[in-house]
């Protein structure tokens, strides 16, 4: 799509969130906002890497885990303020993402699909061992809100949060769409669609693999700290299989490499899923049902989702 | 040999056995179908599900459990194959596609399993209760059973693939689809069997491992990744190979807990495996690559 | 005599490029046919049309008077349509001998297995000397042989060969020539694919020019033109 008729889009949706506390008062209804906006940026920020640079990126979630335990540990242990944590968290996310730069770089197909798991697991396993420091399996609670002057961000139903979670997104979605049309966006995209043609072209195939990587990091890592703060809780949960593939289903059913499409899915399964939470019988079952959308989705294939997903160039045998 | 390291020895053992049983079930799809199946451990959850309703809830008994676990989780191997991998034979993303597919059947066939059978712990029966003697420690007689069953199976599974056709036409449809099909091999009957094996040998791993773990509706996510690491030390080619891989991943982690104690010792092995993958990209006994 | 293959009008390609457009030959029972023409043209796509790898989007394929297109490869090895691919790599990690004995597959070739492999081993020796040499580690004659050797384990009817001669010094393309004649004296018809229409003629009774898809030209082996007309046919001039 042209460029014009995406700023439009974007225009349009946020502005259509902006007002939305005009018409919600609801407490609960902005709680389910502000964690679909959460997973906004975490599903769109995964297509970034997954989707528009091909990398094989099962870590994902790490990156948000990172964020989230940097801003529990930092406000709690070091007595940092929240205010400073949220950017910190994506400082070490990024630096997570360095390192994780040597394997993913040398690496092709299904060894960087289990290398990048297995980052995820090793973090898992950090935070659950180092239990002084992390709260173990129970994880930390209590941590420290967001209030400027005397003003708690949890009053009017969360109005702060909520505006607080809508601007990250927002400054996500700007970056990220930014990156994507720039001339390394541009190189992203030769990496993914003609590895030979970009090598030929002088394009360092790991170096932007690893950029990418790195980028997609950074607001994940910052929502990671948001959502500490908001929930005042990290727990090992956002580690999890059930987390990893809410979100995989996020960038699969948004459309794979498009970024906003994530964030309109996001959003939608959030709610979707929040809805059937209520009804009897379904707390389990509803995670079935997006399992079996994310099937649908990569099987019904035809140009949409998954004409994008075509576009998908696996790594070189 | 002193006792500490004799308890060692003989825990890598049953380690290194069950890992073994674990990485086999991956190895074969992976070789004949070039797709990792990420639904491997709920399959071994499955199967330690179905073993004990079959031996303790319908009172059926142990065996009968064992069998019923490995049959009704070959089954569902198939099913697997038919709707999530058959549709996407020749798509040049297969391997991306499959990865995602499979991780989805893995989040439903355990939130399946908690809607059925719900989240309290249960336990299978040990197949031979008592202890036995080992390099002069004791250990479980159980433990010392799949240590021997093991090596059997694979055994097994090594004498289908290289002597009876139908095993030979797997590993010929793994190396060249295409002049497999060209001699009479029918390919998607070749994967189904694959996959069937798969499922059936996860089937068994599971139900031999309900007596010695807690069976719950997560107990599928540590012998998945266990079983990664094997396939990733040991290289995903062979299934020589991955037996190897998996009983030095099986001493390693015994000899890990025996050094660093228990908390670190999944940390460890996770960086080990991640090193291994940095020098040696095609793991460590490895030669294929895809 | 009765016509073994028919191929009728058969349209075929690769996803959105079709390479065979409404492309017609026969086979008859007990004869062998030659296939040449420019490279890219659809020699090579007709005979994976024929073996099921690809399905024709228009057209027939009749084999003994039964329509087999659209029929999975599998099956139609199992009735005896034999195909032996160019440049085939075969099992890289299987030996000779597993890999001919793998090859009596179906249900018609386990009944002449045996009879089959001694026929295999005497027409070519080579491969009777590296029973368990692997398959990736053979030359490109050698992995020749050991196709054709496997297509023979099929037990056909019709042995369809392509560019079986493809990079071959020529001792050792008039080596697999002369294997060749003697698999067709046995009885077995062949469909064969090559670029020297002289080689083809020597083997077949009849040839086919392909060219964009097409037959353009036929020639009976008791009415073959001259050497100059064959170069002609080769580097010259457009025929209608």
């Amino acid at each position: 799509m042209t460029v014009q008729f995406l700023w439009i889009k974007l225009i349009l949706l946020f502005t259509l969130l902006a007002l939305v506390p005009l018409w919600v008062e609801s407490s609960y209804i902005r709680h389910l906002f502000i964690i679909a906006f959460i997973y906004a940026v975490i599903a769109s920020n995964w297509d970034l890497s997954l989707g528009y640079a091909g990398v094989f990126n099962f870590g994902h979630l790490t990156f948000f885990g990172i964020g989230v335990y940097t801003a529990a540990i930092a406000t709690k242990a070091l007595g940092v303020s929240p205010w400073l944590t949220i950017p910190l968290s994506g400082v070490t996310a990024a630096c997570a993402a360095l390192l994780m730069a040597a394997p993913v770089a040398r690496l092709k197909g299904i060894y960087v699909v289990l290398v990048t798991f297995a980052v995820s697991q090793l973090v898992l396993q950090l935070v659950l061992s180092q239990s002084q420091i992390t709260g173990g399996a129970e994880g930390m609670v209590r941590l420290p809100y967001l209030q400027i002057g005397d003003y708690k961000f949890i009053r009017d139903y969360k109005l702060g949060y909520y505006y607080m979670a809508l601007s990250l997104l927002m400054s996500s979605t700007l970056f990220l769409v930014w990156l994507t049309k720039s001339p390394f966006g541009k190189s992203l995209r030769a990496v993914r669609d003609n590895e030979d043609y970009a090598q030929a072209r002088g394009i360092s195939i790991s170096r932007q693999r690893v950029l990418a990587l790195v980028m997609s990091a950074i607001f994940t890592g910052i929502i990671g700290g948001f959502y500490a703060i908001y929930l005042r809780v990290a727990s090992p949960e956002v580690f999890s299989f059930g987390t990893m593939s809410l979100a995989l289903s996020m960038v699969l059913i948004g459309g794979v490499g498009t970024i906003w499409g994530p964030v309109i899915a996001a959003i939608a399964l959030t709610f979707a899923t929040e809805a059937m939470a209520g009804i009897r019988g379904m707390e389990e079952a509803r995670f079935i049902l997006v399992a079996i959308a994310m099937i649908a989705v990569l099987r019904l294939a035809p140009g949409g989702v998954a004409g994008l997903l075509s576009r998908l160039v696996p790594e070189k045998n | 040999m002193s006792d500490a390291l004799l308890t060692t020895l003989a825990s890598g053992l049953v380690l290194g056995s069950l890992y073994a049983l674990m990485a086999s079930g991956l190895s074969v799809v992976w070789t004949t179908l070039g797709v990792f199946n990420f639904a491997h451990g709920a399959l071994m959850m499955f199967g330690a599900y179905i073993a004990w309703t079959v031996s303790e809830a319908a009172g059926l008994g142990l065996l009968s459990g064992i069998l019923a676990g490995t049959i009704v989780t070959g089954l569902v191997g198939v099913i697997i194959e038919r709707l999530l991998i058959r549709s996407f034979y020749g798509n040049r993303n297969m391997l991306l596609i499959t990865v995602m597919t499979t991780l989805a059947a893995m989040i439903i066939i355990e939130k399946g399993a908690q809607m059925i059978w719900g989240a309290r712990l249960k336990q299978l029966p040990r197949l031979i209760e008592g202890e036995v003697s080992l390099f002069g420690t004791t250990v479980s007689a159980h433990e010392a059973l799949i240590i021997g069953l093991a090596p059997t199976i694979l055994l097994a599974l090594w004498a289908f693939t290289t002597i009876t056709s139908t095993g030979r036409s797997l590993r010929a449809v793994g190396q060249n689809q295409t002049s497999a099909a060209l001699i009479g091999i029918h390919v998607p009957r070749a994967f189904s069997i694959a996959f069937a094996i798969s499922a059936g040998l996860a089937g068994l791993t599971g139900a031999l491992l309900g007596s010695i773990r807690f069976i719950t509706p997560a107990m599928g996510s540590e012998p998945l990744v266990k079983a990664m690491i094997v396939v990733i030390f040991g290289g995903l080619g062979s299934l020589g190979a991955t037996a190897g891989a998996a009983y030095v991943i099986g001493m390693l982690e015994a000899i890990l807990i025996l050094t660093v104690g228990l908390y670190w010792t999944p940390s460890l092995m996770f960086l080990v495996m991640i090193i291994v993958l940095v020098l040696r990209p095609n793991g460590l006994f490895g030669r294929r690559l895809i | 005599m009765s016509i073994l293959l028919d191929v009728a009008d058969v349209t075929a390609g690769y996803g959105n490029t079709t390479v065979l457009r409404g492309i017609s030959l026969t086979l008859k029972e007990g004869k062998s046919i030659g296939l040449f023409g420019p490279n890219g043209h659809g020699k090579t796509t007709l005979l994976h049309t024929i073996s099921g790898l690809i399905r024709p989007s228009s057209g027939t394929i009749h084999y003994m008077q039964r329509d087999i297109s659209g029929e999975s490869s599998a099956n139609i090895v199992a009735k005896g349509l034999v195909h032996s691919p160019q440049g085939n790599t075969l099992f890289g990690d299987m030996g000779i001998s597993e890999t001919l004995e793998l090859a009596a597959f179906t249900p018609r070739a386990r009944t002449d297995k045996n009879l089959n492999l001694d026929y295999v081993y005497k027409l070519f020796p080579r491969l009777s000397e590296r029973k368990k040499q692997l398959a990736k580690t053979l030359s490109g004659g050698e992995r020749q042989m050991l196709s054709i050797g496997c297509a023979i384990m099929c037990s056909p009817k019709i042995l369809m060969l392509d560019e079986p001669t493809l990079g071959l010094s020529p001792r050792l393309k008039k080596e697999l020539g002369q294997a060749i004649s003697k698999i067709s004296l046995n009885g077995i018809s062949m469909i064969i694919v090559e670029q020297d229409v002289e080689f083809l003629l020597s083997l077949t009774q009849r040839l086919y020019m392909i060219e964009h898809g097409e037959v353009v030209r036929e020639i009976d082996r008791t009415d073959a033109p001259a050497h100059e007309e064959i170069m002609q046919l080769y580097f010259g001039g457009k025929q209608t």
